[in-house]
């Protein structure tokens, strides 16, 4: 359209300079400080080479904290992108009452702090009195301890990510349900293809840049929302049960006061999530439909 | 498309199952605020409190400087929503008027930053703001947030879809590229800014860990960080003063969703879903 003039400049002006200080600078300072050995107060600040990244990978806990990232992704692929999924192909394509109803009310737990999901989850949590120990005592059931035994912690949080973060998937998905040309599913109708057919040769496809972008923010988001329920309910227990990549990079820092350590799990987590962004940019550039 | 009664009828049991499991929480958050102890801790299931009480509300009020809190809360999130509609809208502006090599890098450099996860940010923006002078002020918190790589996604996706003429026709008036955007093309992109707006005062309202790690006297905290001082290290805690607190902190999020609820679905609608 219009040639870049230099008044054109400061427009892009504001963000570059905060998108520069703000998210490209630490990630440098991460890079720098991998190397280094120091406790964040002190004057002292030693060179150390490689070490951190040696230390950290000869750890045990480092090979839990992979495990626990992973099971949580898969927790809160299985609820945050597989149920969002489902729930927006019936409603979409079996359903036809109350669609804009549900993505209203569905919505609703998204509007909600993580701090407030938080206690509001270590209550319905409680094993002694709470309401989910209420149900199971009808049964005639102990609560377990949600919060307090190894891979069930992981996923007791991962259901408080689910419970904010389903509605707001659903209705991205629900949207790019029906967007899918109405058109062509008749054609296909017509042509006496079963819903099973149309759902792989049709929606699937034609859906597919929408659920690779809830798939992503679904890993991506959900592991940064994960730090704030672990933060106030477990601090990465019971025994660093809960810890995950995300979470040990504040706690190294801010707990353990090990900050070459810190940093050294930020690159690591940084590179993963690198290779994760090329990967969605590279889906999007060939999917995404620019109206110009 | 034709009504199949049968799977209509499960279709909608199933969805009906699950938003009451959704939603349950939040009668339950309510309810509980409205109870007293005792029946908090005999009656965990029953959704109607037995003789409705404010008082939770009352020892709240009285306990905690709230109003402290939520002004805090509300300085904090409308500076932010402020910066980064004005960030978002300059940029997401110059990325759709102007045409430029490396134009794509440059956006992609912006909107990628939405995918660096926080957590690899705090350590290195703490320092910053340590050295700067910022901690335990809300301008901390503010100036790292002044920028929003979705923001500006939104703002270029939207005003993508004003017709080239309209640009045109201004250009050939000789009008400035700022006398455009804040005279033509802002009006027309006004219910979309207004949609992201929310979204961004929503998110900056809910924040939690970023404010955490900058905020340490009681006096600048946010509701978000008021909430879990009610848990002790064992559980024995004030669940009714925790739950009208929690209350509390969500209302503002929910009557903003209730009244504007259909811009607010449709720009996650019609921007996100492509991106």
């Amino acid at each position: 359209m219009n040639r870049l003039s230099k008044s054109g400049y400061l427009l892009f002006l504001p963000a570059a300079f905060f998108f520069s200080i703000f998210y490209y600078w630490p990630l440098l300072v991460n890079v720098v400080l991998s190397f280094f050995s120091w406790n964040m107060v002190s004057s002292k600040i030693k060179f150390v080479g490689i070490s951190n990244y040696t230390d950290i990978v000869q750890t045990a806990e480092f090979y839990s904290v992979i495990v626990n990232t992973v099971l949580f992704v898969l927790f809160l692929l299985i609820f945050n992108f597989v149920l969002p999924y489902i729930y927006s192909y019936i409603l979409a394509y079996v359903l036809k009452y109350g669609k804009n109803l549900y993505k209203v009310f569905f919505f609703m737990p998204s509007l909600f702090s993580l701090s407030v999901a938080s206690i509001l989850f270590l209550w319905i949590y409680n094993p002694l009195a709470g309401p989910i120990d209420a149900i199971l005592q009808i049964f005639g059931l102990d609560s377990p301890r949600w919060l307090k035994e190894p891979i069930l912690v992981i996923f007791s949080i991962s259901m408080i990510i689910a419970w904010k973060v389903f509605g707001y998937n659903f209705i991205l998905m629900l949207a790019a349900m029906m967007s899918v040309s109405k058109e062509m599913i008749e054609a296909a109708r017509l042509e006496g293809a079963s819903d099973w057919v149309i759902l792989r040769k049709i929606i699937i496809p034609q859906t597919s840049s929408s659920a690779i972008y809830v798939f992503v923010i679904t890993v991506v988001f959900g592991l940064q929302y994960v730090m704030i329920p672990v933060n106030i309910l477990t601090q990465g227990g019971p025994n660093q049960g809960s810890a995950n990549l995300v979470y040990v990079i504040y706690q190294y820092a801010f707990v353990f006061y090990q900050v070459g350590k810190s940093a050294a799990y930020a690159v690591l987590t940084m590179l993963l999530f690198v290779i994760f962004a090329w990967w969605r940019n590279k889906v999007l550039d060939k999917k995404v439909y620019y109206e110009n | 498309m034709k009504i199949n009664l049968k799977k209509e009828l499960i279709g909608h049991i199933i969805l009906i199952v699950s938003l009451l499991i959704c939603l349950w929480p939040i009668v339950f958050l309510v309810s509980a605020s409205l109870k007293d102890l005792n029946q908090i801790f005999q009656y965990p299931l029953n959704p109607l409190p037995e003789n409705p009480t404010l008082s939770n509300y009352f020892t709240v009020l009285d306990r905690f400087p709230i109003f402290q809190f939520t002004g805090n809360t509300f300085f904090i999130a409308i500076t932010v929503t402020i910066f980064k509609i004005i960030t978002s809208l300059l940029a997401g502006f110059g990325f759709v008027y102007y045409r430029f090599k490396g134009r794509e890098l440059l956006f992609n450099s912006m909107v990628l930053t939405f995918f660096i996860p926080m957590s690899v940010l705090i350590m290195p923006n703490y320092l910053l703001i340590s050295s700067l002078g910022l901690l335990d002020t809300p301008y901390g918190v503010i100036l790292v947030e002044i920028v929003d790589g979705m923001g500006i996604y939104l703002m270029r996706q939207t005003m993508r879809s004003i017709p080239k003429s309209i640009y045109e026709c201004a250009i050939l008036e000789g009008a400035s590229p700022l006398y455009i955007l804040w005279h033509i093309i802002l009006p027309l992109v006004r219910p979309s800014v207004i949609s992201i707006s929310i979204m961004f005062f929503i998110n900056a309202w809910n924040e939690y860990f970023w404010p955490l790690l900058i905020l340490k006297s009681k006096t600048e905290y946010t509701l978000a960080l008021a909430l879990p001082m009610f848990i002790s290290a064992e559980g024995g805690s004030e669940w009714g003063l925790a739950m009208a607190l929690a209350v509390l902190t969500s209302i503002l999020p929910f009557i903003l969703f209730i009244i504007c609820q259909k811009y607010i679905l449709n720009t996650f609608i019609q921007s996100g879903v492509k991106g």
